[in-house]
């Protein structure tokens, strides 16, 4: 397989990322699979959690050159629960898809933070067996010449399982946020309870969100919700800020790092939670400057 | 204290504020009362710098030193407080984290210390417990799914916390019931003091029961056009604005 097999915009579930143009020249090997990211990935992990077994992963695409993808087949047996934490943040193509198999009341608990890079895409596919629940929040934060996206497919295969999604995103100019969020509702899978929300806020003008929630609900007895918004900031509370005494950049500042934070799980592994919130708080910072 | 002198504001193209003179000496509490679309909210606005609210004449002094000129947060570091008709929802910021930044924003830009965390917290604290707030509502994030009432109460929380020299309360009896509103205006009424100035702003006599207004203005159509004693309230009370709108 060579580069110009890779997905270019024309193809549907790359359309905001022109996965062809990013790689372009780059000396890439190719192998035969499924999944585009895992034709760039040098193997598939596969990972298994055993019955009632509990793990936190954090994932690290740090590259700053080059293409670095990790590709990985999750299985979560019968109700055990898999907290995965990926801190995408190198300036070089960033490429994670993680497919996560849960079985009867198994939980997957996901956070992904991401800096974006040349084109940085983590991508969840998840099925979810019995009273399965998933939570998959992230936060992107998109400076010049960073993209970042955020691509998630669920399945409810069966009855009373629960999706909790949370994506927030903050970009400047020059940078690029997509937000692609599908959840599938099966027929047999009733009593879904599942609500997907993507906010995204854009810093200054020539800052582009692209995002592309969907449901799919194929049975009738669910509970689904969902809400999508791209705006700037709130003016009104910046002024209700400044009223206050808190100088206009701090306030920004401030503001931006609330409604960053509001993504991140409060029971996320404490260490996990302080390197996303510093990594939160250095990228506010930078953007200040 | 606080002076303001033939001011005129405008607000989309259109003057709201049509040459508003008003005086508020030290230690003394001033009632603005007026009709819907008086330019109430407006005055409050443009005395606190809000963006789309033009001055285009005119003077507006604290102490001596002009505001109009300056940014919203330097009025606030000069001593300027403006209580919110509406209090703004702040998702994901704490009470406590709200309250420390404009406190210690404020004692910065005045050459201060910030405030030990534990002194602020004790400080908060303590003036939630006399606005009977419990204090794990210090935790939630600023105004998010508080009640009218509850948004009020937190509205005199801050101003208690920053303790600044004038005040103006916009409205700050909409939203209250009347058990609320008497504990907002005691605490309203233990910050009156030699050195301190306060601008109420009503649309109803019921809140002037609780903080007793030394003076009253009657504010219609952009201007100040009559002034009085706390009686004038009343009289407003019993035969509405009708006559000073035709007045004015």
């Amino acid at each position: 397989m060579s580069a110009a097999q890779l997905p270019t915009r024309r193809d549907e579930a790359w359309k905001y990322s022109d996965l062809r143009a990013a790689v372009g020249a780059e000396a890439v090997g190719l192998r035969e699979a499924p999944d585009v990211i895992e034709r760039l990935a040098p193997r598939t992990d596969v990972l298994n959690l055993a019955r009632g077994e509990t793990r936190v992963v954090v994932e690290r695409l740090d590259a700053e050159t080059g293409v670095e993808a990790i590709a990985q087949d999750w299985r979560v047996a019968e109700g055990a629960a898999l907290v995965r934490v990926v801190l995408q943040t190198g300036a070089a193509i960033g490429l994670s898809l993680a497919r996560v198999e849960l079985a009867a009341g198994a939980r997957l608990q996901q956070f992904v933070l991401a800096e974006g890079g040349k084109l940085a895409r983590v991508e969840t596919h998840i099925v979810a067996g019995e009273g399965a629940e998933v939570e998959l929040n992230g936060v992107y934060m998109c400076a010049a010449g960073r993209h970042a996206d955020l691509t998630s497919i669920i399945t409810h295969a069966d009855p009373n399982g629960a999706t909790r999604q949370l994506i927030k995103g903050v970009v400047r100019k020059g940078g690029r946020g997509v937000f692609q969020g599908k959840i599938v509702v099966a027929p047999r899978a009733q009593k879904t309870d599942a609500r997907q929300y993507h906010h995204g806020m854009l810093l200054e003008d020539g800052a582009e969100i692209f995002a592309k929630p969907e449901l799919m609900i194929h049975a009738d007895d669910v509970q689904c919700a969902h809400g999508n918004t791209a705006g700037g900031l709130d003016e009104s509370a910046l002024f209700y800020m400044r009223a206050r005494g808190v100088p206009e950049a701090t306030a920004r500042a401030l503001l931006i790092e609330a409604f960053l934070l509001e993504a991140i799980p409060s029971d996320l592994p404490g260490e996990a939670r302080e390197e996303i919130e510093s990594r939160i708080r250095a990228w506010l910072a930078e953007a200040r400057a | 204290m606080f002076e303001v002198k033939d001011l005129r504001v405008n607000v989309g193209g259109a003057e709201i504020i049509k040459g508003l003179n008003l005086a508020v000496p030290a230690g003394e509490t001033h009632a603005i009362m007026g009709p819907n679309g008086s330019g109430k909210s407006t005055l409050a606005y443009a005395l606190s710098g809000r963006d789309g609210y033009e001055v285009i004449q005119g003077a507006a002094t604290l102490a001596g030193e002009d505001l109009l000129a300056l940014e919203p947060e330097a009025r606030a570091a000069k001593g300027l407080f403006l209580s919110f008709q509406y209090p703004v929802e702040i998702p994901g910021l704490s009470v406590i984290a709200f309250l420390k930044a404009a406190l210690n924003a404020q004692r910065q830009a005045r050459g201060l210390e910030p405030m030990p965390a534990p002194e602020l917290l004790k400080l908060m604290r303590a003036k939630a417990a006399s606005l009977k707030i419990d204090p794990e509502m210090l935790k939630r994030p600023l105004n998010v799914g508080f009640s009218g009432g509850e948004k009020k109460r937190f509205e005199a929380l801050q101003m208690a916390v920053l303790e600044p020299r004038f005040a103006i309360l916009d409205e700050t009896d909409s939203g209250l019931d009347i058990d609320a509103l008497k504990i907002v205006a005691e605490n309203v009424n233990a910050l009156r003091a030699p050195d301190r100035a306060m601008l109420v702003i009503t649309h109803y006599q019921r809140l002037l029961d609780y903080i007793r207004p030394d003076k009253v203005h009657v504010l219609a159509k952009g201007r100040i056009v009559a002034s009085g004693g706390p009686d004038l309230a009343l009289e407003l009370e019993r035969e509405g604005y009708d006559k000073y709108l035709r007045a004015a």
